[in-house]
């Protein structure tokens, strides 16, 4: 009697997260399994066409360049955050004067919306009014504006504004993980001679290991997910230069007034290049995590 | 001498490093004191004169007023029912047992990890439209709510910390579990709903696609991040980089001074939560 009394408290104690989160959580991926296989463009009538939205999106160049672009984005997104955030992580580990200062002043873009972080650096890269081609062309660095959000650039332009707002945030991951290690093993180190770039390299990354497969593995999907910053900054253009595979899914389910690329709404296929691409994020994990244990193994 | 040089270039890279990321919050800062022809002609870094009128004409004219407004009451009501939300379900998975709850917490977990973006999206939206929620802000709230598994297992580990000798001395006294929750739990839970309430504030203060896509035809529910870059679109735009600047600060100063306050915590729960 007691424990079903107990019970119905427990069950009345989860009912508000466990409804939240099948009606808003659960639901919406079941939609999007249904849809994958509809032809409905979110109004008149929809109509099962089973495997098509498959073959239409194997065709879809728009999609494998998102795709493509996508791995170009979380690649240089990577080469340039966790080096340098591993780096600072390192320094400041160390017993640096201002070093409180300094960590608060790295981790500080995190606390910043990404979209609003994309407003700002458009101000600062726009060609035609942005202040750094004006500063550039003020100190004659430059002799004529150059085109940041244009074809050329806007890639690698996406990409630092991306690891700006993201460096502090695995610099501070890395941080926690150097807490761990045992600063005695550094002072027996040294004792016995060793070097700092000797401590780095066989104590302080080993040590680091799981901390850094773990980073590693968070970083990838982030920048795999991420397309907020990238939507608000250059909308996927110019001519599809920055276009990623969720910014690519976004547009197929909201209309989008953009110069760029002009998408019909299309719930069905929609569905169907979400799911793709999902399961193109769930490999790349996958694969990852093979991997670094692989990579274990050997050490 | 070698030391001095090498202990220099530290230094130097530090100090770039730090000017990079302070930069462009700077000049949002200092450019929002601009008038916007300064910020278009020149590139000096301080304003010829400080001026407030921009914030002022931001506030009113650009309606940041009611974007603050509306900013301000998402992350409000969405903290306050994240924190109620997680705070129960952490207290039944903690201290009840109940068939299902392995599968309950498995089911945070999942949510954490699928990745399917831009796709719920749609039919979250679609749900809301329904419910007739998509005329306030009410739909955003609660979707962000329903995301709340990351707050969910924060506070399951504080809650783990709290002797449960405690609720069963209440139980004694005639305590049912709903009192010994409120009376003695909520309060012993409150550095693990602080921290809970730093993220989920954080997270809805800065969210930009739900309230996008919710408030697309309802220029009046616009929140800040919506309604800044909306500023961006303007057929205006290029001639408001000023007002950009005065919204953008409008936007980041009150978590800024959030964060500075509460900055060992954040620093050291943003770490901690790796752990976990």
């Amino acid at each position: 009697m007691r424990t079903m009394y107990r019970k119905h408290f427990a069950y009345s104690f989860i009912a508000p997260s466990l409804i939240l989160t099948l009606v808003l959580g659960v639901y919406p991926i079941g939609w999007a399994i249904r849809y994958m296989f509809y032809d409905y463009k979110g109004y008149g009538q929809e109509r099962f066409i089973g495997l098509e939205n498959f073959t239409q999106l194997a065709h879809d160049s728009q999609f494998w360049e998102s795709v493509f672009n996508t791995f170009v984005y979380a690649g240089g997104k990577l080469l340039l955050t966790l080096p340098l955030a591993l780096i600072l992580a390192v320094i400041l580990n160390t017993k640096l004067r201002g070093r409180q200062l300094l960590r608060g002043i790295f981790f500080m873009p995190t606390i910043i919306s990404s979209a609003v972080i994309a407003v700002v650096f458009f101000t600062i890269f726009n060609s035609y009014n942005g202040i750094l081609n004006q500063f550039l062309l003020k100190y004659g660095v430059i002799s004529q504006k150059v085109d940041w959000l244009g074809p050329d650039h806007a890639m690698l332009t996406t990409i630092i504004v991306a690891a700006w707002g993201a460096v502090g945030n695995y610099m501070l991951l890395f941080l926690a993980g150097l807490q761990n290690i045992p600063v005695d093993m550094y002072e027996s180190s040294s004792l016995d001679g060793a070097n700092k770039r000797q401590q780095f390299w066989y104590i302080t990354l080993p040590m680091l290991g799981p901390v850094l497969q773990m980073v590693i593995m968070l970083a990838i999907i982030t920048s795999l997910k991420g397309y907020e910053s990238i939507m608000v900054l250059t909308e996927g253009g110019p001519v599809g230069k920055t276009e990623v595979m969720y910014l690519y899914v976004y547009k197929l389910f909201f209309p989008v007034s953009t110069a760029s690329t002009v998408l019909d709404q299309q719930f069905g296929y929609g569905s169907a290049v979400g799911f793709v691409t999902a399961l193109i994020v769930g490999a790349v994990t996958l694969v990852y995590t093979l991997m670094s244990r692989k990579l274990n193994r050997m050490y | 001498m070698y030391a001095f040089i090498q202990r220099s270039a530290l230094w130097i890279f530090l100090l770039v490093v730090a000017i990079v990321t302070v930069f462009p919050v700077a000049m949002a800062l200092l450019g929002s004191f601009k008038t916007n022809a300064e910020i278009v002609g020149g590139a000096s870094l301080l304003p010829q004169h400080w001026i407030g009128s921009n914030y002022a004409d931001a506030w009113k004219q650009a309606h940041f007023s009611t974007f603050s407004w509306n900013s301000l009451f998402v992350s409000t009501a969405t903290t306050i029912g994240t924190l109620i939300v997680t705070a129960a379900a952490a207290y039944a998975v903690d201290r009840f047992e109940f068939a299902g709850k392995k599968l309950y917490v498995g089911l945070q977990a999942a949510t954490m990890f699928i990745a399917i973006g831009a796709v719920v999206l749609r039919p979250q939206f679609q749900l809301m439209v329904k419910l007739h929620l998509h005329t306030s802000l009410w739909g955003v709230i609660l979707i962000l709510i329903s995301a709340h598994a990351s707050i969910f297992f924060i506070l399951l580990s504080f809650m783990n910390g709290i002797p449960k000798e405690l609720d069963q001395a209440a139980l004694m006294d005639g305590c049912n579990p709903f009192t010994t929750f409120w009376r003695i739990i909520l309060p012993l839970l409150g550095p693990g709903l602080g921290v809970g309430a730093l993220f989920t504030f954080r997270a809805a203060w800065n969210e930009y696609l739900l309230p996008f896509v919710f408030t697309m035809n309802s220029p009046k529910l616009q929140t800040l991040t919506v309604g800044l870059a909306g500023l961006r679109y303007g057929a205006t735009a290029a001639a408001q980089t000023n007002l950009i600047m005065a919204g953008a600060c409008l936007s980041i100063l009150p978590l800024l001074l959030v964060y500075v306050l509460a900055n060992r915590s954040f620093m050291q729960m943003t770490a901690g939560s790796l752990k976990g």
